[in-house]
């Protein structure tokens, strides 16, 4: 597992990263999300060691993580780009190098990988050559040599059409099954929510939450929606409720005390026809701007 | 995953992948492949030059014939590669003729107080010094009859010749030749090198893949691969060079210098490759400060200054200047090989100069080392010098 513990990072006066708490469970995906400046990139550069941690501390199964286990991590820079001028081949047998593969391990590895992408003709191809799609998969391929202990990706979906978007999504699904923590960061909330195992949603540099899916859409207060066969009028009167919105026979209510929406429906059973009565859990969108207002 | 314990080091890998993918780079071979085709045809070209005999026409009118006879004679004691053939001319206008149709070069005259060369529109050097020197020494022994005395005799205790107390004055125009080639191959190498070294730092910097990198190893091994390699490439082409220009030496009439100049030439290369190691940090350092590759005219401008300085320095220093300067780092790596070159240098001058450029050297590792990690991954701009060296990793 790797915990991030109160990482805070400051350029001058400005606190890019206010004491942020975090973890990033084996086997599950960490959805980042936040607004731009809210802090994603500086913590993932922390967490990489690009950055250097002005307080707090980064732990790796359980203690501080050292440079030889940031080598064995799979990381996806927010900027794109490789060396334009060199074969796709050769620069990500390079990258395998450097991070400590054997030269000829290094090979088969990335052999393997472009098969994988449908790049296994243009290996001696030059970067610059390639479609931008390509070139983001070449991308991907570097960030996941060699097989990564952890994963940190920053925006790894931005620029990707949709066929590369689900390739990319079962390259991470195959690593998440064989246990490898992965945390991602990405303003698309809806490939969030397909995604994602757990959030963290950060705010101009603070954690303003964190949790599973339905852990953060549970959190609030709860809210329900009835529908009856008649005017929901008097719904405005019960008590321990707050009637959000009322049009006709449908309310939408926000529970203040706890058994105040039993009450509601035996009111409502009483009074005649209920079609519907459910619990109404915010989207995530609705979450994430809820935290971050 | 495979342990550490079977892979290079990461500075290897880095020196490897810049060596071979400039060494695969067209440019790169052409340029190097032009330079040498230059070398080779220069000295060819020089020697052919030299060996060569010069023949000349010279047209006379009847008023003139006797003079030019005498040149036509006494060319080949004056220049034994100059050979004047004669031609008679019945006036100036026919002597204006042959000049206009190419039969003769130059036209012999006398005028007033004097003897005039005509030519139709530039004029010969080597028959222009033969006559000049012919036409005065018959001149002069007229004179010297009509006055009933000899040449000889007016010439008495007039020379004037040049000796050294330190060095050999024979071989100063050889070394003063060769000194431009060392401060040239040093100035042209460290800027095309360097300029290359710092766009590939912004190429990295300005891609991010260098935060791939920086996750994978230290900053420090990037630099010293970076270095190194770019380094070995430079010392590569520079030899490649000299091997080139002193076999082709060899070749011409010059071969004599050959053996005397591979001592400095030695020399030299231990100068250039502290000297170079030197400049490359600073290169990788105006790289680093650079966010894009536009930004690389300005952080570079000190160091192109610097270059200049050192090229002309390194030209028109002498004396005590020049002394001085080959002490210098890192303009001591282009002025004590010159020194070398000219002679008279004690043997543990080059030693001092040397151990001098290389602690200088040690000096800009260290810092550009410091500068270049902390300006690396700054994103977002220029970086200022002062921000570099201040700012928190």
């Amino acid at each position: 597992m790797l915990e991030i513990r109160e990482l805070t990072r400051r350029f001058g006066d400005n606190t890019a990263v206010d004491h942020v708490s975090f973890e990033v469970p084996v086997g599950q995906m960490t959805g980042f999300v936040g607004g731009n400046g809210a802090g994603k990139t500086t913590t993932m550069r922390m967490v990489m060691g690009v950055l250097g941690i002005d307080e707090g501390e980064v732990l790796w199964h359980g203690r501080p993580i050292t440079r030889l286990d940031r080598r064995t991590f799979g990381y996806m820079p927010e900027e794109r780009g490789l060396y334009p001028k060199q074969p796709i081949l050769d620069q990500l047998v390079y990258i395998a190098q450097l991070k400590g593969l054997e030269r000829v391990a290094a090979r088969t590895q990335v052999t393997e990988l472009l098969e994988r992408f449908g790049l296994g003709e243009r290996t001696k191809d030059h970067l610059e050559k390639l479609s931008l799609g390509n070139q983001q998969r070449v991308q991907i391929i570097a960030s996941v040599l060699p097989r990564p202990a952890a994963l940190i990706l920053d925006e790894p979906f931005s620029g990707l059409d949709p066929r590369a978007v689900d390739s990319m999504v079962d390259l991470l699904r195959e690593y998440t099954s064989d246990g490898i923590p992965v945390l991602f960061s990405s303003h698309q909330l809806d490939l969030v929510e397909r995604l994602c195992d757990r959030l963290v949603v950060l705010s101009h540099g603070r954690r303003v939450a964190a949790g599973t899916v339905t852990e953060l859409r549970d959190a609030g207060v709860p809210r329900f929606r009835l529908v009856l066969g008649g005017d929901a009028g008097w719904v405005r009167d019960q008590r321990g409720l707050e009637v959000l919105d009322l049009d006709g026979a449908t309310a939408l209510v926000e529970v203040h005390h706890d058994g105040a929406e039993q009450r509601l429906v035996a009111e409502a059973t009483s009074r005649g026809d209920v079609h519907e009565f459910v619990r109404v859990r915010p989207a995530l969108s609705e979450i994430y701007r809820e935290a971050t207002a | 995953m495979s342990t550490d314990k079977n892979s290079e080091p990461a500075w290897l890998l880095v020196t490897r992948r810049e060596v071979v993918s400039r060494i695969t780079d067209k440019s790169f071979l052409f340029g190097t492949a032009f330079m040498v085709v230059l070398i080779a045809g220069f000295i060819g070209f020089t020697a052919w030059q030299d060996e060569r005999t010069d023949r000349v026409t010279l047209a006379a009118t009847p008023d003139a014939v006797a003079m030019a006879t005498a040149i036509e004679e006494g060319a080949p004691q004056v220049d034994e590669k100059v050979e004047v053939t004669l031609l008679e001319v019945d006036d100036r206008e026919a002597a204006e003729t042959a000049l206009t149709e190419d039969e003769a070069d130059a036209w012999l005259h006398p005028v007033d107080g004097g003897w005039q060369l005509t030519s139709e529109s530039s004029e010969r050097g080597s028959l222009t010094d033969v006559a000049g020197v012919v036409v005065r020494q018959q001149v002069l022994s007229d004179n010297a009859a009509a006055a009933g005395t000899t040449v000889e005799a007016l010439e008495a205790g007039s020379t004037v010749t040049t000796d050294f107390l330190r060095g050999d004055a024979e071989k100063a125009g050889v070394a003063d030749a060769v000194g431009f080639v060392f401060v040239f191959l040093f100035y042209f190498a460290a800027l095309v090198f360097g300029m290359q070294l710092a766009s590939s730092v912004i190429e990295e910097k300005q891609s991010r893949i260098v935060e791939i990198i920086a996750a994978a190893i230290p900053l420090r091994h990037l630099l010293a691969g970076k270095v190194l390699g770019n380094t070995a490439l430079a010392m590569i082409q520079l030899l490649v060079y000299l091997a080139v220009g002193l076999v082709g030496l060899s070749f011409t009439p010059y071969k004599s210098y050959v053996p005397a100049l591979s001592g400095p030439t030695a020399w030299f290369i231990g100068f250039f490759l502290a000297g170079f190691i030197a400049l490359a940090c600073l290169w990788a350092v105006a790289g680093s400060l650079a966010s894009r590759t536009e930004d690389l005219q300005s952080t570079s401008t000190p160091l192109t200054m610097l270059m200049l300085v050192m090229f002309f320095g390194g030209l028109s220093l002498d004396g005590r200047g020049q002394v001085i300067a080959s002490f210098v780092p890192p303009v001591s790596a282009v002025v004590m090989p010159k020194r070398i070159l000219a002679g008279g240098v004690e043997w543990w001058e080059p030693l001092l100069a040397l151990g001098l450029l290389a602690a200088f050297a040690a000096v800009t590792v260290w810092i550009g080392e410091r500068l270049y990690r902390r300006a690396l991954l700054q994103t977002g701009g220029r970086v200022s010098l002062r921000q570099a060296w201040a700012t928190a990793e």
